[in-house]
């Protein structure tokens, strides 16, 4: 056969040239890509065959004889658009056909640049998609799709993998979602894998997600893992990375470095306390330690005082006096750098009747604090076997095995060490120094001795904080299966029948401690939860071709859920009596009972959906389901509720050059849900007993009234594609109406209750999505490709239970509120705020305070005003480079950090230089004093600096308004980004490789702007409906790391 | 398969049935440690009656209610965790009682809860002036209107005689250990039911000279407590969370919150006051007692007298009305002429009844009457009395407030930090603001303003 040399050029039905299509000789890996201007030049043997193939074009074949040019024109391929997409209930659908919004990410978006929480790696690239990331290791993030639409239910998605609806529950106590402390142990979604992630699809609106029924009201999630595939050579599949992260000091309280311990100038001695440390028989100028504040003395080497490490023996400043300084280490020092690793191999492949995925992954995770870590095993399986043509079956199966050890404490409480180190500190404590006094002495020394002169050295507030990592550390361990079966058979050539089982079921262990010798009472706590999810479906699928034009697809199905949910906690009373034994047996008195909850929930659900095609261009589908539930009073248990969406291929009818796809599509849709467990029947209470046994009536009333609650909502969108899908958009608006709601009301206690459960009140919630894609530059070796997307979303509380105007969700420390307000969107902050004339904050003139109004008012909204995610990938032959800004405009958030912060002192900008270009902190009337911008009560300007020489200042917890400290939580972030290079085939042909790909990537890298001080505008207390407020926040970790894929 | 559904939505862990005991039992304990508390999120009536002030965080000393919704646990606490407890065991008694109970029985244990009803109610008309009370505890209307503070007292003293009428001695009572605080004895619970109503009597004074005179001549002559062993009392136990709640906060939680005020230690130094070294602790020397600035900056447990050490004890009994109190109600009451009884006897009985309650002697008691300065003198009785019956109430801070807003005496100061004067009564908690609205704002409005310097119908100007 004769080798020749065959040219030619590639254009699209309008004569337009094609770049980058694909030239390949058939059955070889051979090949080119046609250039800029369609021009493609290849080596090829006389009767071989040519195949072209560019996206969105019919493949087409030429076969070689002895002409040495062959020019092609390729044709649109309406198959090619025909995107499949994973829907409700695993039931795949041409994207073309849904009358619905639903948004892919690719499972490379997720598993590159992979998070502890595999969630946070959605943020920024679904329109709609609001996810927040805690900054704690192992924490939870939470996740709203298109709003809150329950006033005090579960907001968050429905989580699907493979099929399987897996738990996303949220176990942290509800001190840790009010941030009074506690641990934030995630959330269960957290516990996917992302290495074995292929597809992330989202179902945004009800008429998505109708048939998953009532537990789908707020969105799907729907996960595919990897599979094999079959007629397929074993495939293995190792990837190993690094990770390393960092904290960002934009995100961490920066101290001032003037000034020392202490209130204000209230002491013995003004700024000191004074007594005899050395014994010398004169009394000595000493730090008053039980002042945990910067307001005290003004730093002077010169001046010698006695600080806390002059009072322990061991110290090299035992019983010496020290000069008077700023700490040259200051609670920054804490931190270190975190590794983690992540490690997996994966083997698939597969028979013509068989496939098969075998997967191993140990992500290893060290926080960023000191004796902190993470560690998670996961074992995956996933096998489909065909028996016969018509019987084909399935399993899935995942184990996952978690390990905490060491999370962060959060919120108002000792365990978190940055409520110290962010609300009340000195800053002449130097934390190496506390290290070495912890770890040389292996006791709690402290720099907040009680009563030091005395000789009372146990800490009055605030442990040392190393002692709190080293001594007080929690752990915990879950251990979890998820997985389905699923059998198949085809009844005929247009119904089949599929039945399914899956299971998640979990148990967690989680030990806290505080040892003795710890501030306050030494403690031991454990909870142990078990969680327990059985689904059983049956399905009848048809597709029948009623005739060349039209198609009828739909399904008939039931499914059966059962919940069970144990937890129980328990814990020592009175302290412990051997130090270091964490057991309840170590209980100083008896035991008060441990706090059970059972909890079991049934439901039975029945559904239809039909689908009615005309000749791929018009799409009609509705679908209903009834629900029936244990949850709900027993005569007014089930509900039916309907969708119907409609999807039309416009650019069927067009013969255009420029449309590529066109779409519109609409729908309505409502969804029932359910009241939770034990809602109904009034039950007692048992306080701890006394000296008899106790019951009291519950502080909730229940109601045996209660009905599902419903959610409607219409949706339209549009979808063009342009230019050969070059560019691309898709809008869509929506707006959706939950009515009945099921919530505890919070009532007057003067009705002997606290809350009770109604069906009461409506919130409306609208947007827009809008994503945008597009390739700018395209040429044979190099790509440029942006995504974008943007949405707003609005909520409003149209109207709550009877008169009532507000539903409190959350009273927090400080004074401020998280409400739901009629006319207000949901999720409004009231606190006390500024008094304003003509729109200025009004200043007192005697004491240059703002004008305090104490009456709560709304002062804030967690909610933003729009999200964006830009994401720009640029790729050059085998190099490829990604980076994602991700934008929040809008959002407020409350800083309990500040309001405290700004009292003691302890901040950078209680300190420093006013306008006069004086100490701030120099008496007023040496010219002192911060001048606020605002207005006299007649409306002249104001002129009166006010006192920031103590605690008593204007902008502390003590003289300032809520809203004072109340930020706009707008962020622009630099997300992510990453680098990688794949070998080329080349070099992995020669060595037996399919794939090696190198990448270096990064995570949380900038936040490039902001307006809240000294922390991450997305650090917040745990997921939930509670947020807008942060308290002890948690510094944000930059994350930075390498990655290898090796592919055999 | 329905019955299945419902069958699994069972709280399996918690009743839906209890004995009245255990209700009246749980009101019993949380009224106690309310009254008792002086826990900075909860009871500040230590502060407020200016026995102690607060160290490095002198929010509450400065008679900040709001920061730590201390009037918002009041109100929860007395209406939610006790109010609706003792409800819900009167409507278990009335409507499904234990049948052995003999219908004797049954009346004494629900005129003992009506005792405690009322006197929880009188409490939260003291505190905060008019409140929901006819439409109050009823779930089905959760926006109650606000009573007149006038109306509700009046009323209470018809429950109060009704539960005094009603109590049979000798037919027994709550069984078990469930009643607290006088075991089922109806004999003391009528002399607890004629202390409360004796307590008041007095509060009308000058409100009502006429009804008060009544009111204290039935109450002595139907019977108060006549020792000690009467009061009304809760034996708190050694362990947590048992305990007496001051422990919790004075040991337990490892604090240094609190040191006594000037305002009383000057006053005792000044009288030479035998319970001295009972009340304070001598951590600055041997019979040095110096309290701190109240409501000031730079008060530490080092630099000012701190409480005695019977407070650190987890034992130490929680008292609503005891003894020595009844007898200042009754030298007051002879004072202003409503009884014959001889005002300086009961005067003097009652100063005794509290130094030897604190751990003092007769003989002591004896000294410190013959002090020209502590001596009854009918001429300046208010002042004596109000003198020494703000002493005698240091460890019942609300009942000290209560009766220094009536009495005036002795002078408080305003707080040094935020130059507030005492408060004359709470503001109603913010939550109630969002909550009930519309009749709180009718109620602030009757009554003149909802400040703390508004007053309740029976503190006149």
């Amino acid at each position: 056969q004769q080798q020749m040399t065959v040219s030619g050029t590639v254009t699209d039905s309008n004569g337009m040239p094609l770049p980058g299509v694909n030239v390949l000789v058939k059955g070889t890996t051979q090949g080119v890509q046609t250039d800029f201007d369609g021009n493609y030049s290849i080596e090829v043997d006389q009767g071989e065959v040519l195949v072209f193939s560019y996206l969105g074009m019919k493949t087409t074949e030429y076969p070689v004889t002895n002409v040495d040019t062959i020019d092609v024109v390729l044709e649109q391929d309406a198959a090619q658009l025909e995107e499949v997409v994973v829907t409700a209930l695993g039931i795949s659908r041409e994207k073309r056909s849904l009358g619905y919004a639903t948004e892919e990410v690719a499972g490379a978006e997720v598993n590159t640049a992979k998070e502890g929480n595999f969630i946070n790696s959605l943020s920024g690239k679904v329109s709609g998609l609001d996810i927040k990331k805690s900054s704690t290791l192992g924490g939870s993030s939470n996740i709203i799709i298109r709003g809150y639409t329950s006033l005090t239910g579960n907001n968050q998605p429905l989580f699907v993998v493979d099929g399987v609806p897996i738990s996303n529950a949220n176990t942290n106590t509800a001190n840790q979602q009010t941030g009074r402390g506690g641990y934030d142990y995630g959330n269960a979604a957290m516990d996917i894998n992302p290495d074995d992630v292929a597809s992330v699809n989202v179902l945004k609106g009800a008429a998505a997600s109708a048939l998953y029924g009532s537990r789908a009201a707020n969105g799907v999630i729907i996960i595919t893992t990897k599979s094999g595939q079959k007629n397929e050579n074993i495939g293995v599949t190792i990837s190993s990375g690094v990770t390393f992260s960092k904290m960002d000091d934009d995100t961490f309280v920066e101290y001032q470095k003037e000034y020392g311990a202490g209130y204000g100038e209230f002491y013995e001695t003004g700024y000191f306390d004074s007594w005899d440390v050395d014994g010398d028989g004169t009394d000595d100028l000493v730090v008053p330690f039980t002042e945990d504040a910067s307001f005290g003395g003004r730093f002077d080497p010169n001046l010698l005082v006695f600080q806390w490490d002059a009072l322990y023996p061991e110290s090299p400043n035992y019983l010496q006096a020290t000069p008077w300084v700023a700490a040259e280490n200051g609670p920054e020092s804490i931190f270190r750098t975190g590794v983690t690793f992540n490690n997996s191999v994966a083997l698939d492949g597969g028979t013509d009747k068989s496939t098969y995925r075998l997967g191993y992954t140990l992500y290893d995770q060290e926080g960023i604090l000191p004796n902190s870590r993470i560690r998670r095993n996961t074992v995956d399986i996933k096998a489909t076997h065909d028996f016969t043509e018509k019987l084909t079956a399935g399993v899935t199966a995942t184990f996952t095995n978690t390990n905490g050890k060491g999370r962060y404490g959060t919120g108002y409480s000792g365990t978190n060490i940055f409520q110290s180190m962010r609300q009340w500190n000195q800053a002449n404590v130097d934390f190496e120094a506390q290290r070495r006094a912890y770890f040389n002495t292996g006791r709690n020394i402290t720099w907040n001795y009680a009563d030091a002169e005395n000789g009372d050295f146990s800490p009055i507030y605030t442990d040392n904080p190393y002692w709190q990592l080293y001594e007080n550390y929690q752990t915990d361990e879950r251990n979890r299966l998820y997985g389905n079966f699923n059998i198949n058979y085809e009844l005929t050539d247009w119904l089949s029948a599929t039945g399914r089982v899956s299971m998640d079921y979990y148990g967690d262990f989680r030990e806290e401690r505080r040892n003795v010798g710890s501030n306050g009472v030494s403690h031991y706590q454990r909870y142990d939860g078990t969680y327990k999810e059985i689904n059983y479906d049956f399905l009848l699928n048809f597709d029948y071709d009623l005739n060349e034009d039209i198609n009828l697809a739909g399904i008939l199905g039931a499914t059966a859920r059962r919940l069970d949910n144990a937890q129980m906690r328990a814990g020592t009373t009175g302290g412990l009596v051997i130090p270091g034994l964490f057991a309840l047996s170590n209980s100083q008195n008896l035991l008060t009972p441990p706090n059970e909850a059972v909890t079991e929930l049934h439901t039975n659900g029945y559904f239809a959906s039909a689908s009615f095609g005309y000749r791929d261009f018009l799409y009609l589908d509705a679908t209903g389901r009834v629900d029936e539930v244990s949850s709900l009073p027993e005569e007014d248990n089930t509900y039916f509720y309907p969708s119907i969406s409609t999807s039309v291929v416009f650019s069927q009818l067009l013969d255009t050059d420029w449309l590529s796809f066109g779409k519109f599509r609409a729908n309505y849709a409502e969804v029932g849900n359910y009241a939770p467990p034990l809602s109904v029947q009034d039950v007692y209470a048992s306080p701890t007993n006394f000296t008899t046994p106790l019951y009291s009536v519950s502080s909730t009333a229940n109601n045996p009234n209660l009905k599902n609650e419903t959610t409607k909502s219409w949706e339209v969108g549009l979808e063009m594609e342009f230019f050969q899908r070059r560019l691309g958009f898709d809008v869509a608006a929506y707006q959706s109406n939950s009515v009945d709601q099921l919530m505890p009301v919070t009532i007057t206690a003067a009705t002997g209750y606290t809350s009770r459960w109604v069906n009461a009140g409506e919130i409306e919630n609208k947007g827009i999505e809008l994503s945008l894609h597009g390739s700018p530059i395209r040429t044979e070796d190099f790509e440029w490709r942006v995504n974008a997307n943007w949405y707003k979303n609005e909520s409003e509380v149209i109207s709550l239970y009877g008169d009532n105007k507000n539903l409190q969700m959350a009273s927090l420390q400080g004074g401020v509120t998280i409400n739901a307000t009629v006319g207000q969107p949901y999720g409004t902050i009231w606190g006390t705020n500024y008094t304003f004339l003509n729109g200025e904050r009004v200043i007192n003139p005697t004491n240059g305070r703002f004008v305090v109004d104490g009456t709560p008012q709304v002062i804030g909204d967690i909610n933003p005003d729009w999200k964006a995610g830009i994401s720009n990938s640029l790729s050059y032959k085998d190099l490829s480079f990604s980076f994602l800004i991700d934008i929040q405009k809008g959002g407020d958030i409350f800083s309990l950090d500040t309001w405290y912060g700004y009292a003691t002192g302890v901040p950078a900008n209680t300190a420093g230089l006013n306008e006069l270009g004086n100490p701030l902190r120099d008496p007023v009337a040496d010219g002192g004093g911060l001048l606020l911008e605002g207005v006299n009560p007649d409306g002249s300007p104001n002129t009166t600096r006010t006192q920031m020489s103590n605690y008593a200042n204007a902008i502390g917890y003590g003289y300032a308004p809520n809203a004072y400290h109340t930020y706009d939580a707008s962020f622009v972030k630099l997300r992510e980004m990453t680098l990688s290079y794949s070998l080329p085939e080349s070099i992995t042909d020669r060595i037996s490789m399919a794939d090696i790909t190198l990448s270096a990537v990064g995570r949380n890298l900038w936040i490039i702007d902001k307006n809240i001080p000294y922390s991450d505008p997305e650090a917040g207390l745990s997921s939930g409906n509670i947020q807008g407020y942060q308290s002890g926040a948690i510094p944000t970790a930059r994350e930075y790391g390498f990655n290898v894929r090796l592919q055999f | 398969c329905s019955d299945d559904l419902s069958s699994v939505n069972v709280d399996t862990k918690s009743p839906t049935e209890v004995p009245a005991d255990v209700l009246f039992s749980n009101a019993t304990k949380n009224l106690f440690d309310q009254m008792v508390s002086t826990n900075v999120n909860r009871g500040i009536f230590k502060m407020v009656a200016q026995y102690w002030t607060e160290t490095t965080y002198t929010d509450e000393a400065n008679y900040d209610l709001i920061g730590r919704d201390i009037n918002g646990a009041q109100w929860i606490i007395l209406y939610r965790d006790v109010l609706k407890d003792l409800k819900e065991a009167e409507m278990i008694l009335n409507e499904n009682p234990d049948p052995t109970l003999s219908e004797a029985n049954i009346q004494n244990r629900l005129a003992m809860i009506e005792v405690l009803q009322v006197f929880t109610w009188h409490v939260l008309v003291d505190t905060f002036g008019d409140i929901p009370y006819t439409e109050a505890l009823d779930l089905e209307n959760s926006t109650p209107v606000y009573d007149d503070d006038a109306a509700i007292y009046a009323d209470l003293v018809v429950r109060l005689n009704g539960a005094i009428d009603q109590l049979e001695a000798g037919a027994g009572g709550f069984g078990g250990g469930a009643d607290y605080i006088y075991d089922g004895d109806a004999a003391k619970w009528s002399k607890f039911a004629n202390s409360l109503k004796l307590r008041l009597a007095l509060r009308y004074a000058n409100v009502d000279d006429t009804k008060a005179a009544t009111m204290a001549t039935e109450a002595i002559a139907a019977g108060v407590f006549e020792s000690q062993d009467d009061n009304a009392t809760i034996q708190y136990q050694a362990s947590a969370p048992n305990t007496n709640p001051i422990w919790t906060d004075l040991v337990q939680s490892g604090r240094k919150d609190f040191v006594a005020a000037n305002t009383i230690v000057d006053v005792m130094n000044e009288l030479d006051d035998p319970r001295r070294d009972d009340y304070f602790a001598q951590n600055l020397g041997e019979g040095v007692y110096k309290g701190g600035t109240y409501g000031a900056n730079g008060n530490t447990q080092g630099n000012s007298t701190i409480f005695g050490e019977i407070f650190t004890d987890p034992t130490l009994e929680g008292v609503i009305l005891d003894y020595a109190e009844v007898e200042f109600l009754i030298a007051e009451a002879a004072a202003r002429g409503y009884i014959t009884e001889d005002a300086e006897t009961h005067y003097n009985e009652a100063v005794t009844a509290s130094i030897i309650y604190w751990g003092g002697t007769e003989a002591e008691a004896d000294a410190y009457l013959a002090q020209p300065e502590v001596a009854w003198d009918e001429s300046i009785w208010l002042e004596r009395i109000g003198i020494q019956k703000w002493i005698a109430l240091y460890n019942r801070g609300f009942e000290a407030w209560s009766t220094w807003r009536k009495l005036d005496v002795p002078e408080l100061p305003n707080a040094a930090q935020s130059g507030l004067p005492v408060p004359l009564r709470f503001t109603y908690p913010t939550t109630e603001a969002t909550l009930n609205g519309d009749n709180l704002a009718a109620a602030a409005s009757a009554m003149g303003g909802d400040t703390q310097q508004t007053r309740v119908f029976w503190d006149l100007d």
